[in-house]
C-alpha cells in the first residue's frame, strides 16, 4: 500500500519554513563564526578550558544532588496525598517561573553573609558568597525543579499496585525500588536529569549576583561567554559553539528518552 | 496656560531643531545618576526624550561595534572609546569629567587600612580588566607595588584576595554596599548618597590615585545628529557640568 502523501496547503507550510529559518539561523550563524580555524586553539587556551571545568565540576555536583535530594521527594509526592498538598507543589515549582535575577536576590538573602543563614555559616567558618559551592546553590535552586516535575510524573504514571505485586511477592521495600519501580520511572528520570542539566550549564542571572564572576573559581562557560564578549570575542564565538552541540546532544538524549516512555 | 507655551517656545529655541528627537546615549556606568540627572534637565529644556544604557563602557563599545543604534556614547576611559574613532563609528572623543578611584569597605569591617588588602582572606571584588575601572584599579596596584611602601608584592597578594572580577563598576559596588565583599575598588563617584549609608571609604595616598579621563562623541550612524550634538554641547555647558560635580565627578584636564 503507497502511503498517500497530500501537498500541504501554502500558507501553514510558508509559515513554517519561516519558524525553521528563524530558528535555524542563529545556530548557523555560531557554527559559521565559532567553527574558524581558531576552533581548536582557542578551546585549548586557560580562559575556555576554565570556564568548561568550573562549568562541568559545579552542573556535576548539582545533578549528584538533584537526584539524591529530588528523587525522594518526587516519589513522596506522586505516592502520597495531604492536604495543602497542591499548594507545596506550586511552591517547589516557583524557581521555574522566577526569574534568575529573582532568584539571585534571594540566595544572597538567604545565605548571603548579612543572609538570614550569613550570621550562623559565618561562625561555623563557611562563607558561600563568591565560592564554587555558590554556583552550585544558584544552580541547584534554578533547575533541580524541573527533575522534580518530570520525576514526580514518572512515578506517578504506572499504577502502584505493581509495585504492591512485587512485595507480596517477597520483595523488600529497596528491592521493589529498585528492580520495579525505578526501571518503570526511568524514562521520565532521565529526561528530567538532562532538562536539570541544560539548565543548570546556562545558568545565568543568580550566579553572577550570588557566586560572582572569577576565572577557574566561579566563572561558568555562561559566564565566560559573557566575560569574552566584552573584550576578545574569540573565546565567545567557541564557547558558543560548543554550548550549540552540547544543547543539540542534550535534546537528543531527552527525544530517546520520551521515545522509549512511549 | 501660559507658562507651557513658554517652556515650548525656549525649548525649541534651545534645542535647534524643529523637532523633538528620541535620543539613546550609551553611557558608562558610573554616569548612571549623574547622567539621569542631567538627561532630564536636557528634556526639559529641550523637548528631547534621552533614554539611556548604562553598562560597563566595554560592553556599550562591543555593542556598538556590532551596529547598535545610539546616538551618544559617553566612554569612562580611552581605551574603550579611540577604537570605535579609528573605526569610523564615534566622532573624536572630548573629554568631559575626570574621576579618581576610591576603594570601599561594609560599615564596621576589619578593612580599615590599605595595607588590609593584602591580608590573607580578605574577600577583594574588582572589576574585570577589561572594564575601564577594572583597569584603573591595577594601574593603582602596580603604581603601590613600584612605590615600595607596602612591598613589592602587595599588588600579588591582593589579587590573590580577588574573589570576583564584575562587569561593571555598579555590580563591583553593589557586592560591598550588601557586605558581601570586604573591599573594592570603585570610583569616587560611585559613593553616592544611597552607597554611603552602608560603606566606608579607606584613605587612597593620591599619589596612587589615577585620573580617569572621560570621552564623550556623537556616534557617526546617528539619526539624530543634531540632537546628539546639543546634548554633547549640554554636558560641556556650565549648567551640564554643575551637574556633573554635584555628583563628584571633576572638571576635564
Amino acid at each position: 500500500m503507497r502511503a498517500r502523501r497530500t501537498v500541504p496547503p501554502a500558507l501553514p507550510l510558508g509559515l513554517s519554513l519561516l519558524l525553521v529559518a528563524f530558528l535555524l539561523l542563529p545556530v548557523a550563524a555560531l557554527l559559521l563564526r565559532g567553527l574558524n580555524a581558531e576552533f581548536l586553539p582557542t578551546l585549548a587556551s586557560e580562559a575556555v578550558g576554565d570556564a568548561l571545568r568550573v562549568s562541568l565540576l559545579t552542573t556535576g555536583i548539582t545533578l549528584l544532588l538533584t537526584v539524591g535530594l529530588v528523587t525522594p521527594v518526587a516519589w513522596l509526592l506522586a505516592r502520597t496525598h495531604f492536604p495543602g498538598k497542591a499548594v507545596l507543589e506550586t511552591l517547589l515549582d516557583l524557581p521555574i517561573v522566577l526569574p534568575p535575577v529573582v532568584a539571585g536576590v534571594g540566595l544572597l538573602l538567604a545565605f548571603g553573609r548579612n543572609g538570614l543563614l550569613g550570621p550562623p555559616l559565618e561562625i561555623a567558618g563557611i562563607g558561600i558568597a563568591f565560592s564554587p559551592a555558590a554556583v552550585v546553590l544558584a544552580q541547584l535552586f534554578t533547575s533541580a525543579p524541573f527533575y522534580l516535575r518530570t520525576a514526580r510524573a514518572g512515578f506517578a504514571s504506572f499504577d502502584p499496585e505493581v509495585e504492591a505485586a512485587a512485595r507480596t511477592d517477597g520483595a523488600g521495600g529497596w528491592a521493589v525500588f529498585r528492580f520495579v519501580t525505578l526501571p518503570l520511572a526511568f524514562p521520565f528520570l532521565l529526561e528530567g536529569l538532562v532538562l536539570t542539566w541544560a539548565r543548570a550549564l546556562g545558568e545565568f542571572g543568580a550566579t553572577i549576583l550570588f557566586a560572582g564572576s572569577l576565572q577557574g573559581r566561579t566563572r561558568t562557560v555562561t559566564l565566560a561567554i559573557y566575560a569574552a564578549m566584552e573584550s576578545d570575542l574569540g573565546p565567545a564565538l567557541v564557547l558558543s559553539a560548543v554550548m550549540v552541540f552540547v544543547a543539540f546532544a542534550l535534546l537528543l538524549v531527552v527525544r530517546v528518552a520520551a521515545g522509549r516512555r512511549g | 496656560m501660559f507658562r507651557p507655551r513658554v517652556l515650548l517656545l525656549s525649548a525649541l529655541l534651545l534645542g535647534g531643531t524643529a523637532s523633538a528627537a528620541n535620543l539613546t546615549v550609551f553611557a558608562a556606568a558610573s554616569l548612571t545618576d549623574a547622567f539621569t540627572e542631567l538627561g532630564r534637565a536636557f528634556d526639559a529644556r529641550t523637548g528631547h526624550a534621552t533614554t539611556f544604557q548604562f553598562a560597563g563602557s566595554q560592553a556599550l563599545r562591543t555593542q556598538l561595534g556590532q551596529g547598535a543604534r545610539a546616538d551618544v556614547y559617553a566612554s569612562a576611559n580611552a581605551a574603550q572609546y579611540d577604537p570605535l574613532v579609528a573605526g569610523g563609528l564615534v566622532a573624536a572623543g572630548q573629554p568631559f569629567v575626570r574621576n579618581r578611584l576610591a576603594i570601599i569597605t561594609p560599615r564596621g569591617s576589619r578593612v580599615a587600612t590599605l595595607a588590609d588588602l593584602a591580608r590573607p582572606g580578605v574577600k577583594v571584588v574588582l572589576a574585570d580588566k577589561a572594564v575601564p575601572v577594572g583597569d584603573y584599579a591595577r594601574r593603582m596596584l602596580a603604581a603601590i607595588d613600584k612605590s615600595g611602601s607596602y612591598g613589592k608584592d602587595f599588588s600579588a597578594r591582593v589579587m590573590r584576595n580577588v574573589v570576583s572580577e564584575e562587569p561593571n563598576v555598579r555590580q563591583v559596588a553593589l557586592k560591598v554596599g550588601l557586605g558581601e565583599a570586604d573591599a573594592a575598588v570603585v570610583y569616587a563617584t560611585d559613593v553616592t548618597p544611597a552607597l554611603k549609608a552602608t560603606v566606608r571609604v579607606i584613605a587612597l595616598p593620591s599619589r596612587f590615585n589615577q585620573s580617569a579621563s572621560y570621552p564623550i562623541g556623537v556616534v557617526r550612524a546617528s539619526t539624530n545628529a543634531a540632537a546628539a550634538q546639543a546634548f554633547v554641547a549640554y554636558v560641556l555647558s556650565p549648567d551640564g557640568q554643575k551637574i556633573l560635580r554635584k555628583w563628584g565627578f571633576q572638571a576635564p584636564q
